[in-house]
């Protein structure tokens, strides 16, 4: 089903033990995307100006838009908590989504956009779970398996479901449309090599968006919901 | 379940993988982007509040100032009016005296004129008694052919003045 670069790439011997830890292609590829985001911040606040210029500027931008969108979801002091773990989320999905619109995704060794992979998306929304209860625990203690019970007692196991469901549908629709997007654009570049995958690639750079978006703006719904100060 | 995860190509090492990569990246993002941004961005704002408060206050002691100075400048022109009107009245006064002093000198002198002329139409009559007299003695003589002695004459002329003179001349 899966075609394209055999995984894993290779396996790394560990010194001392049998083991061999396994060096996916998507792992290269999560590697790049995560040194050029650690990296361009690197450059940006390593030598930080009242007045900024460059890139410093640009990620002022990001963290400030970022920022700013969750704090008027769930305000400023929760923004700064929960910000950190919400924009890492959208800046990863968007690079890895992103980098599946570069020609030779998913054909090159060591080329697989991270967020086409259901163990990669399914990984992030259970993250995104765990958060949940991280953040929600944190905030308010025991209280905050008070809303499993809410508003009545027998609701009990369809708040369970409704809870268990968010990650399966967030990693889902993730997968679902990267990778639907990066065969189609494959395909049609199999087929037609000039121009033809071009509209499809204009439809993901708005698509890539939109998930990485999607997937933060859910995120951060249920992280304020878990984490909301009354009942 | 599993079957589900298995058909859509999911594999646990993989999961792992993301697990660390990600909160590797989440550490990592948080240290040199997150934190320092934001620091910045609130040292950023605190300036720039501090920056408004100040030229707001500089601008109230601007008008402060300015208020101050303008009830100064009003405060010495109405110094400088009074002065003026002090130094007009002065003025006046002064002009008054010296006209009074004027006066009264000229009025003085006047008068002095007068007791002046007096003196001398007394001293001219007197002057003019005698001649007179004298002329009157001499014309006298000679129609009578002889002269009387000075001092008869005297007394002949004395004695006609006196009568004369009771008449008012």
């Amino acid at each position: 089903m899966h075609h394209g670069p055999v995984d894993p790439l290779f396996n790394l011997a560990i010194p001392g033990t049998n083991y061999h830890l396994p060096i996916y292609n998507f792992v290269i590829t999560s590697w790049v995307i995560m040194f050029i985001l650690a990296f361009t911040a690197w450059l940006a606040t390593k030598n930080m100006k009242r007045l900024p210029q460059g890139i410093q500027n640009v990620w002022e931008y990001i963290v400030e838009g970022l920022f700013g969108f969750f704090g008027g979801m769930m305000g400023e002091d929760r923004a700064r908590k929960y910000g950190p773990f919400l924009a890492t989320c959208f800046l990863y999905i968007l690079l890895s989504n992103y980098s599946g619109l570069i020609p030779g995704a998913a054909m090159i060794k060591g080329f697989v956009p991270p967020t086409s992979n259901v163990s990669i998306t399914g990984a992030l929304a259970i993250l995104v779970f765990l958060s949940i209860f991280y953040f929600g625990i944190r905030a308010k203690g025991f209280g905050f398996f008070k809303h499993f019970f809410q508003p009545m007692a027998f609701l009990f196991i369809l708040n369970l479901i409704e809870e268990l469901v968010r990650p399966v549908s967030l990693s889902l629709r993730l997968y679902g449309n990267v990778y639907g997007e990066e065969t189609i654009i494959g395909e049609l570049g199999k087929m037609v090599p000039l121009l033809v995958p071009l509209p499809m690639m204009v439809l993901g750079v708005l698509l890539g968006a939109i998930q990485a978006f999607v997937f933060t703006l859910l995120a951060s719904t249920y992280i304020a919901g878990a984490t909301e100060e009354h009942h | 379940m599993g079957d589900i995860l298995k058909s859509l190509g999911f594999e646990f090492p993989k999961f792992l993988w993301q697990i660390v990569n990600f909160l590797f990246l989440l550490f990592i993002l948080k240290k040199i982007a997150y934190k320092p941004i934001l620091t910045m961005l609130d040292e950023r704002k605190k300036s720039i509040e501090d920056a408004i408060s100040n030229a707001e206050s500089a601008k109230n002691d601007a008008e402060k100032m300015r208020k101050e100075y303008e009830s100064r400048l009003a405060e010495a022109k109405q110094e400088a009016q009074e002065i003026i009107a002090k130094a007009t009245k002065l003025g006046e006064e002064v002009k008054k005296d010296i006209v009074t002093n004027a006066q009264a000198e000229a009025t003085k002198a006047i008068q002095r004129a007068q007791e002046e002329i007096g003196r001398e139409k007394d001293q001219a009559i007197a002057a003019l008694r005698d001649e007179v007299a004298t002329l009157a003695i001499m014309a006298a003589g000679k129609v009578l052919g002889k002269t009387i002695s000075v001092e008869d004459h005297k007394k002949l002329v004395d004695e006609f003045v006196t009568e004369v003179g009771d008449l008012k001349c």
